[in-house]
């Protein structure tokens, strides 16, 4: 397995209770997390707050996915975790990024990008590659922008 | 220039760590321990000579920059079961394991990430330690899979800390962990098993208690003053953790996990009985539709002791013969003759009367009890309908729980045989609720009852979620209609048009329809109008015993006969 590119795709609803603020700087600590953790196993892909709700794609060796996705399983920050897609894949969709991020401040560009929409930025309306195609089309776009959330 | 002098040249610090290298190489090399180092990839970047020997690697073969879990598979294959586990737990990532082989060796196993992205892997035969007194005191303590508290150890726990304090005493059972064991195999149970641990132990306070009772049974253990208001927020926290999904070997997993909790001192102020409450209370967790936990209430304790005193009676009203078939006339309405009758079950109990079967058998469904019951009433019911004329058959509610058992269909042949029913005279009535949980099994087993003759009808239609599809999957003979749409015709537009759309569907596939319920003359005509061809209800006559049953079908008479005759 370890050899295997995988690529795992969920959605969860939040679960962090705290004014704008705090919320701003617990979403800070995951992607600083993220992006400290990650690397050593191999694992790249993005991660989208919006609406009360995390969307992240999260590609690499299966193993390194596998413990990756259990460790954040296990994060009382979010709950309603639903796991849309695990699969081989070909190539990363995200292999510059450990963590990539669309914040909040996407969102008119979330709406623009079609997660509106098609779901009414219900993301447990879309499949795991439509979602995959999405985050990818915000990062790649959000790449131009001279202000990221890396 | 040889290598040695170039290094040589370098000056004193490059030739005191080569040496310091070469030292600890050749410590390395001789550790008693076996000792793997892996790159990221996995590959051999060292392996020593203790390590060759346990999984039987051959010292000339040259093992750099191999795959490890290609080469322990080989070994495995080559019969070498030490391989095979540390193989398996390699794939796990970190972690130790105690790995007991089939010669009766114990090998201890450690697998962590060294130094960036290596990996080293170290076994240690503690076949001899494992003989002493310590180690074997630890063993008798801890489940070897998880590595957590076994029952034992639990229950002196538990002993010890109600003595002490207020305590939280939460039992948890899985919810669907037998299918994961049955179709994904036991070394994948066994992984998943391992980390519902590590998310347990990952959830509680340091200082709570996690043990693994046994099989798929969990318990927590929490201790302190405040453990009453911290138990109901750990509870659901644990049943949102553990119902998380899994993904084990490449495999997405999903199970549940139900909870009973029980409080010392105030339900119990000693650790058995605080073990049983908390046992009853996971039993109506469970009962509750699983992933969901429950406080213990001193109700609870005589909900379970009447049921199972209701078991027990069940179990002798067989025996006894306390069981009774009430029949209840159906009539064809184009003929107007009663051309049927529905075996109803009834149970007479010494002190409560006749109990009705929606107090029993769902009883009876859950003991499996069920089975033996229906046995009696198909041979019950084919040796009465023999006393019938010819054309009138009978009728006999199949559950689901029948259908798990694997005689269902030698029964049915049994009771036509042994009473020489002709098969066509028999009705098996099923509920949608049947073609809705196990497909193809089910209509396996409905097939095969078909082919003996007997013909089968649907019953209760309309009441569950799919019905026209349902309809789909099987040949039926009759379809029922619930007696809900014969109740609402007046009242509702919506039943009439069903009762309508249904007999059309009959109709048109050439499938008897039964109204049920039906009470009033206008509801006969009406149904008649709407193109049913059968009725049963009240107003065609009440489920009787058989001696009164009978009377029915005399033609001077039954009271039935008569008004249909002046029509
Ligand atoms: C929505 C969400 C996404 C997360 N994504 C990651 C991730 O990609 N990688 C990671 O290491 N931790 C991630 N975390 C955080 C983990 O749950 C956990 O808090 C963290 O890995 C702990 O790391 P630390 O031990 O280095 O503090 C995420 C948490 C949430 C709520």
């Amino acid at each position: 397995m370890p050899k295997t590119l995988h690529r795992l795709v969920y959605y969860s609803k939040n679960a962090i209770d705290l004014p704008k603020d705090g919320l701003e700087a617990e979403v800070r600590q995951i992607l600083t997390a993220a992006r400290h953790n990650n690397p050593a196993l191999g694992v790249t892909g993005a991660l989208m707050f919006n609406q009360g709700c995390f969307a992240q794609v999260l590609e690499g060796p299966g193993e390194g996915v596998t413990r990756t996705f259990e460790r954040i399983q296990r994060d009382p920050r979010h709950r309603d975790v639903m796991l849309m897609a695990f699969d081989r894949v070909e190539e990363r969709g995200f292999a510059t990024w450990s963590m990539a991020f669309v914040g909040a401040s996407a969102e008119g560009r979330a709406r623009y990008g079609g997660i509106a929409a098609e779901s009414g930025f219900d993301p447990s309306r879309l499949t795991g590659s439509r979602v995959f195609q999405l985050l990818r089309d915000l990062v790649v776009e959000e790449e131009d922008q001279p202000c990221v959330g890396a | 220039m040889s290598q040695q002098s170039l290094t040589r040249k370098n000056g004193p610090d490059g030739g005191a760590s080569d040496r310091a290298a070469r030292v600890l190489s050749a410590v390395v090399e001789g550790l008693s321990q076996g000792i793997l180092v892996l790159d990221r990839c996995l590959r051999v970047v060292r392996c020593n000579a203790s390590f060759r020997a346990l999984v039987g690697l051959s010292a000339s073969e040259s093992l750099v920059g191999r795959y490890a879990p290609r080469l322990l598979a080989e070994r495995a294959k080559g019969g070498c079961p030490l391989a095979r586990g540390v193989r398996a737990h390699l794939r796990e990532g970190s972690g130790t394991a105690t790995l007991s082989i089939d010669d009766g060796r114990m090998i201890a196993f450690a697998v962590r990430r060294i130094a960036g992205a290596n990996w080293i892997v170290v076994l240690d035969d503690i076949t001899a330690a494992s003989r002493s007194e310590a180690f074997a005191h630890r063993l008798a303590r801890h489940d070897p899979l998880t590595d957590l508290p076994n029952r034992r150890h639990f229950l002196e726990s538990l002993s010890r800390a109600v003595g002490q304090g207020p305590v939280a005493l939460l039992c948890l059972d899985l919810d669907r962990f037998k299918p994961v064991n049955d179709t994904l195999g036991h070394p994948i149970g066994d992984a998943l098993l391992r980390v519902v641990a590590e998310r347990l132990c990952g959830a509680v306070r340091k200082g709570d208690t996690v043990a693994r009772l046994g099989g798929d049974e969990f318990a927590v253990l929490l201790e302190g003053l405040d453990v009453a208001g911290a138990t109901d927020g750990l509870a659901r926290r644990l049943v949102d953790l553990i119902g998380r999904t899994y993904i084990v070997d490449g495999h997405m997993i999903n199970i549940g996990v139900s909870v009973g909790i029980a409080l010392a001192p105030n339900d119990a102020a000693d650790p058995d009985t605080l073990l049983k409450h908390a046992d009853l209370a996971l039993y109506r967790a469970k009962g509750q539709g699983r992933g969901t936990f429950r406080f213990f209430e001193p109700g609870m304790d005589a909900a379970l002791q009447a049921r199972r005193r209701m078991e027990t009676e069940l179990r002798q009203a067989l025996g006894q013969r306390a069981f009774e078939l009430h029949y209840q006339a159906q009539q064809d309405l184009a003929s107007g003759r009663i051309n049927g009758f529905e075996a109803l079950l009834r149970w007479r109990h010494p002190e409560r009367g006749l109990v009705p079967p929606v107090e029993f058998i769902p009883l009876a469904e859950e003991t499996g009890l069920i089975v033996q019951i229906g046995e009696w009433v198909l041979r019950t019911a084919c040796k009465e309908a023999m006393r019938w004329p010819d054309d009138v058959s009978i009728a006999v509610n199949l559950s689901v729980a029948q259908f798990k058992s694997p005689r269902l269909v030698a029964v049915v042949a049994a009771a036509l045989k042994t009473t020489g029913l002709a098969p066509r005279r028999l009705e098996l009535e099923i509920t949608e609720s049947l073609l809705m949980q196990n497909d193809a099994d089910h209509v396996g087993v409905l097939r095969a009852l078909h082919d003996l003759g007997v013909r089968i009808a649907m019953d209760d239609f309309g009441t569950g979620y799919s019905s026209l599809s349902t309809l789909h999957s099987f040949p039926f003979d009759k379809i029922k209609i619930d007696r809900s749409f014969v109740d609402g015709l007046k009242r509702d537009p919506r039943s009439a048009a069903v009762v309508h759309a249904v007999a059309a569907l009959g109709g048109c596939l050439g499938i008897a329809t039964t109204a049920e319920g039906v009470e009033t003359d206008e509801q006969l005509q009406d149904l008649i109008a709407k193109g049913c061809t059968e009725v049963q209800g009240y107003l065609i006559g009440r489920p009787l015993p058989a001696e009164e049953a009978i009377r029915l079908l005399d033609p001077i008479r039954s009271p039935t006969a008569a008004r249909t005759q002046e029509h």
